[in-house]
């Protein structure tokens, strides 16, 4: 395969698009075929769309978009495992990649066989694997695993050798695919100390992630893939803007034509109580009193829990429970804590008012719960029931889960005050 | 062509260690291990010896010291090969299938899987042959035509490594060509002079010219080419070597071309 035109470039993709054929009823045996002849059925569906970019050597190139933007499909011909349908790729250097949990691996052979099956694949001689591997095994940690077949591995332990055995082989192009979030937390630190350790050596590396953050951390250029198509190619802080901009653009509209309401349920939610009180919806307002349909990063928000008490109840604890998507848990509200909630009885509401809405943009899930003054019966509690997006206001800059409301002091330092004082 | 030769010379230790991968595979968790590759040929050679030898009475020329005739022998010389051909088909069909994970994973040219398959197969050939060799030799019915075996082989090689890529490939695509397949085998193996002589085919059935037919079919070209030297210990014609040796380009050629054709997308078929 000719290299791109000029050696300071990596990968060269040049008016690719890729189509897969979606088969109904895909003839797997010739009967099928001959029966089928008048019409075979498949759909014709493109992956890509006339994607032509440059990915100079020795950069962090990071891809961004939503699921089913193409981006797997762009990295497997990045890969060549698959072939563009129209246009051309044209790469340099040894290409190692990890797009799949274990890339490669044949569960029947041990994790030894593998990882030399592996470097075999990439073109390493067996000597070369051979000084490799007690390094590949030590990164991964499998040191007591390796001869035992992969299939018994958990995933991941899968994960581990496959991130090691791509990194050791001495890459010129890493393309990875989002697989290390599957690793435990210490593994993940490990990887991306490894993946700085390479791009530090002047290894190319394609990355995928749905972490803006990292990206933005990570990548000297993004491109950002909309159904296919190439959306933008840049900076990473003007690409992130550009696709946080957008993706909450379409979330707002998605919302305005009541397709999502606020505090729509999850699927995951569970529910129990003694249904006395139990609760009725999950609001968010605005600084009017308005309901709104998401929340927004920097402005007044109150969140509103709408009840029905069938028998008079005196001083029910009201709890509020926001957890961020990605499963962390961001902040636990309860009444008790603040106020005694008098007699309540029939419809009504409680409202918990926010000065500046300091969550920063995403999905929250939210857990109600209502309960005696002594918390100890429960009469409505709704796990993980309702959720709601985060949109960024105006310059806000996507890092983190929370805003930290305060300012910083102008510096001071030893030499200054001795000057002054 | 050098093309291909480069490459193949470029992905050896893939091809080495698949083929390594292949021989370990096949006898793993088997008390007896590699003395299957024995077991196997034998049982099948004393079937046939017992039920087309003693039964059906079939009978072997004179063997090229002029006083052996042993119908066990006269067929071994043709099993070699028929057991390569059924190997390497059927392994490779079987190993292309197998490799689905790693080729949508990796990038590697898929033909190394069949060459892979082919290369661990005839290992076993190998041993058979000298089994054959160190046979004859207690029989007392050796010569140097022996040492020709080799370039027979080696064609033959090529030869199945043709048909193995054409039946892989379109076996990745219509699954029942297994089964087409294997009905194929068995036709083949009763239309090759293996369990019986050539003589014994009329040279006419119903004016079809049935003798002929069967001595064309390239199987039986090579077929003869091992019996002439293991066990009529005659160096073949420069015809039959000629024969051979087209059948031997042409199939693997042809095989290489449309595997190299057609396997491209192969990954999303597997």
């Amino acid at each position: 395969m000719p290299g791109p035109a000029s050696s300071s470039i990596a990968i060269e993709a040049t008016d690719v698009s890729k189509r897969f054929r979606l088969y109904q009823d895909k003839p797997s045996s010739l009967k099928e075929l001959v029966t089928s002849l008048k019409g075979v059925h498949y759909e014709e569906f493109w992956a890509l769309r006339d994607i032509s970019l440059e990915i100079p050597a020795g950069t962090t190139y990071g891809l961004v978009g939503h699921n089913g933007s193409g981006k797997s499909t762009l990295l497997r011909l990045f890969a060549r495992i698959h072939r563009p349908t129209e246009g051309r790729v044209e790469t340099r250097g040894r290409i190692s990649a990890l797009l799949d949990l274990g890339a490669g691996f044949h569960p029947e052979l041990s994790g030894r066989e593998n990882v030399y099956l592996n470097g075999a694949i990439l073109g390493l001689t067996r000597r070369e694997i051979a000084k490799a591997f007690d390094d590949i095994v030590g990164f991964a940690g499998l040191e007591k695993f390796i001869d035992s077949p992969v299939k018994v591995y958990s995933t991941g332990m899968y994960v581990r050798l496959g991130f090691s055995v791509a990194v050791h082989v001495k890459p010129e192009v890493l393309i990875i695919d989002e697989v290390i979030a599957v690793g435990d937390a210490e593994f993940q630190r490990r990887c991306f100390d490894y993946l700085y350790t390479l791009k530090r050596q002047g290894v190319t590396i394609v990355l995928v992630s749905h972490s803006l953050a990292l990206m933005q951390d990570m990548c000297d250029r993004l491109a950002w893939l909309d159904h296919g198509h190439l959306a933008a190619e840049g900076l990473p802080m003007e690409i992130t803007r550009e696709y946080v901009q957008r993706v909450d653009d379409q979330e707002a509209e998605r919302l305005h034509q009541g397709d999502v309401q606020a505090g729509e349920g999850t699927d995951q939610g569970s529910r129990h109580g003694t249904q006395e009180i139990t609760v009725e919806s999950f609001q968010i307002l605005n600084a009017q009193g308005e309901e709104i349909p998401m929340a927004v990063t920097g402005e007044p928000t109150t969140l509103r829990i709408n009840y029905n008490a069938k028998t008079p109840i005196e001083n029910p604890s009201f709890g509020l429970v926001i957890d961020h998507e990605n499963g962390s848990a961001l902040v636990a509200l309860h009444s008790a804590d603040a106020i005694h909630t008098g007699l309540v009885y029939g419809k009504g509401y409680i409202d918990y008012r926010i000065p500046r809405f300091t969550l920063m943009p995403g999905k929250m899930i939210v857990t109600i719960g209502v309960a005696d003054e002594h918390n100890l019966v429960a009469y409505d509690y709704l796990h993980q029931w309702y959720q709601f997006h985060v949109r960024g206001g105006r310059d806000v800059i996507v890092r983190g889960m929370l805003e930290l409301p305060g300012h910083w002091e102008p510096p001071v330092s030893d030499a200054r005050r001795s000057l002054t004082g | 062509m050098l093309d291909a030769v480069g490459t193949m010379w470029g992905y050896r230790g893939l091809i080495g260690n698949l083929a390594q991968r292949e021989l370990k595979a096949k006898y793993k968790k088997s008390v007896l291990g590699w003395v299957w590759s024995l077991i196997n040929p034998a049982a099948t050679l004393l079937i046939y010896a017992v039920v087309f030898g003693l039964f059906l009475r079939i009978q072997p020329p004179i063997a090229g010291n002029g006083h052996l005739k042993n119908f066990a022998l006269y067929l071994f010389a043709a099993l070699i090969l028929w057991n390569y051909f059924n190997g390497v088909i059927a392994g490779g069909m079987a190993s292309l299938l197998g490799a689905g994970p790693l080729i949508k994973k990796v990038y590697f040219p898929a033909e190394c899987i069949i060459v892979a398959n082919t290369v661990a197969t005839l290992l076993q050939a190998c041993v058979e042959s000298l089994v054959m060799t160190a046979i004859m030799i207690v029989v007392g019915n050796a010569s140097l035509t022996f040492l020709l075996f080799p370039f027979v082989l080696i064609m033959f090689v090529m030869f199945c490594l043709g048909v193995a890529l054409i039946a892989s490939l379109v076996n990745a695509y219509f699954r029942d060509v297994n089964y087409i397949v294997s009905i194929g085998m068995n036709l083949f193996f009763y239309a090759t002079p293996i369990v019986y002589p050539l003589r014994i085919i009329p040279k006419e059935i119903h004016g079809i010219p049935a003798r002929t037919i069967i001595s064309l079919n390239p199987l039986a070209a090579f077929v003869q080419a091992s019996r002439d030297i293991f066990y009529g210990l005659k160096v073949p014609s420069f015809a039959a070597w000629a024969y051979l040796l087209v059948w031997a380009v042409v199939m693997l050629a042809l095989g290489w071309a449309v595997f190299i054709r057609f396997a491209r997308d192969v990954a999303e078929e597997l």
